[in-house]
């Protein structure tokens, strides 16, 4: 018992920018992707919320802000889904089962609103890599399925091969949880699902809008089109929802990276509600661009 | 506490003074740069004659002493399980010689960087540090009384209005009454009480620049908009250089960065200061820039300053210390800036 008693001395607002030791369990190549599972030194589980995100550490090349891409009902690891594209999210793709990574966070006050959407239906909308957050998502109310209503995920890829998690969402079309519909925009000789745009099945959904909550993540200008589709279909603003990117430094409303307008996307957010993003101006990915950007 | 009756310590009586704290803790304090004779900048005072009482403006705000422009977080192995160790300095310094417009800036920062959680670095250096305020006389870019900062005190330990010799001493907490033991001092007479109120009327009376409307104003014609023009001529003229970021005494954005030894045995992370005025601030992974064009990085800074700190801690995040509009490599200055604003909104009404 030494050992906890003196992790427990240390004072942990002191050290705020000092990240805990995880280490990489497992890792597995998407063919446009990496995804990684982290472990803590001590077992101790991340307890983060779905949409909540993590600042990753690969010392000497700096830290990251990653989504959790796993559910907290899985308490064992947890897991991101990491595109390359800049320094450090390169060297988080390159690590390897036993590589030391540094953790900060869970960060995030805004999250996928779990208790608001007990008791109701529930529809999620992923473009792209916008797929990693919502995948932990899914996973909770698949784990919680009988405290929800009807199920249905929508989630576009740009090309077969660049469809993420391709066995676990294969599975998704069999399971009778879930109306699972999965669409890509450039299909190749081999591809037998469905063509199109992510707002193509979208259209086809026939949802109860007084019973239902959506929630998207995906590309910005992905954002706008979705919202007119759920719009179209009676949803009100306030139980869209929407997980935004930005640049997100401290994590914690500090830094300045992330704001928009008056808001810390790292803090207030990552998720938002739109009927509050439309209240911002510089929520430039559900504004239309002819939309005069000179208000606060 | 109760507020304590204010003392006066002549000249000679300073000096011995600033060598009693001296030979306990370190001061920083103005003092003339070396290597710019006339230029003045907050540094370690080696003696008490360093003291440069009569500074105008530091290009750089004492901000620099709790947030260092490059400050080393902690600092790694990259050994597996690589070994990480703290950075952190506790030992007590004093800051003299900060004009109430940078008091001002040091509490907009208290506020911003206390709200839960704490930005830590801030809060514990400034745990450090006890503060002696000083009063100045303005130069043509100051413009305290507009945003009325002029006569702040808030937040010192001990504040020193100049006299023929030596100070009026305004005792502000026990810790400044603590420090000021060290001192021998005389109770404070009316003269000296209207010695320091001519000072302050002369100090006002010196103030150039004037805002067309009352400040708080500003927040409403921000938030009301259709100011596109104002925004698109001042960024016709910016550089996005970011001096205005750098010299400012209420910016706090930061970044943080790695850098790793030559022997590749370990390395360091670092918080640096950040400016919303450069072009990749707001630029994400995706290659997505959300504030690309120039005129929204000049209208953020703006509202950021004058209406979404304004209305999150009722004060404007601007101190009227002048510093940006010294600092601007294109001559912008901001009072004129916000006087177009009050103009353009104006015409619009």
């Amino acid at each position: 018992m030494a050992e906890p008693a003196k992790n427990q001395a240390v004072d942990r607002t002191r050290i705020f920018y000092v990240p805990e030791r995880a280490r990489v369990m497992t890792t597995r190549q998407e063919p446009s992707a990496t995804f990684v599972e982290l472990g803590f030194e001590d077992g101790r589980p991340l307890n983060h919320h779905p949409g909540q995100f993590v600042q990753v550490s690969v010392f000497g090349y700096g830290e990251a802000p990653i989504s959790v891409c796993s559910s907290p009902t899985r308490p064992e690891s947890f897991a991101l889904c990491v595109q390359s594209m800049g320094n450090v999210s390169r060297a988080i793709a390159d690590l390897t089962p036993g590589d030391w990574v540094g953790i900060r966070g869970p960060y995030g006050r805004g999250c996928f609103p779990i208790d608001r959407m007990k008791n109701k239906d529930v529809l999620l909308i992923a473009g792209g890599i916008g797929m990693a957050p919502l995948r932990g998502l899914i996973q909770f109310i698949c784990d919680n399925r009988d405290d929800y209503g009807r199920f249905m995920v929508v989630y576009g890829a740009k090309t077969p091969s660049d469809i993420l998690f391709r066995e676990e969402t294969e599975q998704w079309t069999e399971n009778p949880d879930l109306d699972f519909y999965r669409t890509v925009d450039e299909p190749d000789d081999e591809w037998e699902g469905r063509t199109g745009v992510v707002t193509e099945p979208l259209k086809e959904i026939d949802i109860d809008p007084e019973n239902t909550i959506a929630a998207a993540c995906g590309p910005p200008v992905m954002f706008r089109f979705i919202a007119m589709d759920l719009l179209k279909k009676k949803l009100p603003e306030e139980r869209i929802y929407f997980s935004l990117e930005r640049r997100f430094k401290c994590g914690i409303g500090k830094c300045g990276h992330c704001q928009l307008n008056d808001l810390y996307v790292c803090q207030d957010g990552p998720v938002f509600r739109y009927a509050d993003l439309l209240k911002r101006t510089e929520a430039g990915e559900v504004w239309a661009p002819e939309k005069d950007q000179d208000t606060a | 506490m109760t507020a304590p009756e204010n003392r006066v310590i002549p000249a000679s009586n300073f000096t011995r003074f600033l060598e009693a704290i001296m030979a306990e803790q370190p001061v920083i304090g103005p003092r003339e740069r070396p290597d710019q004779p006339g230029f003045y900048r907050f540094g370690r005072l080696a003696r008490a004659e360093d003291f440069a009482p009569d500074y105008g403006t530091t290009t750089v705000p004492p901000k620099k002493t709790f947030a260092a422009l490059r400050e080393k977080l902690f600092s790694f192995t990259l050994d597996s399980p690589p070994e990480l160790d703290l950075h952190f300095d506790s030992s007590p310094f004093v800051l003299l010689g900060i004009h109430p417009c940078d008091l001002s800036g040091i509490d907009a920062l208290d506020h911003a960087y206390s709200q839960p959680p704490a930005e830590v670095r801030w809060t514990a250096n400034r745990r450090r540090a006890s503060l002696i305020g000083l009063d100045c006389r303005p130069d043509s870019y100051c413009f305290c009384t507009q945003v009325g900062t002029e006569s702040n005190r808030n937040p010192c330990d001990l504040f020193l209005t100049p006299m023929e010799d030596g100070y009026l001493v305004e005792v502000h907490s026990d810790a400044g009454a603590a420090l000021l033991e060290k001192a021998d001092t005389r109770k404070a007479g009316e003269e000296d009480e209207a010695a320091a109120e001519q000072w302050r009327r002369e100090k006002a009376a010196g103030i150039v620049p004037e805002f067309d409307a009352p400040v708080e104003k500003i927040a409403d014609i921000l938030e009301v908009g259709g100011l596109t023009p104002v925004w698109k001529e001042t960024a016709d003229r910016c550089y996005s250089c970011g001096s205005c970021n750098t010299t400012c005494p209420t910016c706090f954005c930061f970044d943080m960065v790695d850098d790793i030894e030559p022997d590749l045995s370990g390395g360091a992370r670092y918080r640096t200061w950040d400016s919303c005025q450069l072009l990749d601030f707001a630029l994400v992974a995706s290659g997505h820039n959300f504030r690309g064009e120039r005129w929204q990085r000049v209208r953020h800074r703006w509202q950021r300053k004058f209406l979404y700190l304004y209305r999150q801690f009722d004060r404007p995040y601007c101190t009227g210390c002048g510093r940006c509009s010294r600092a601007c490599t294109a001559d912008i200055n901001l009072v004129d800036v916000a006087n177009r604003l009050i103009a353009a909104a104006q015409k619009e009404a």
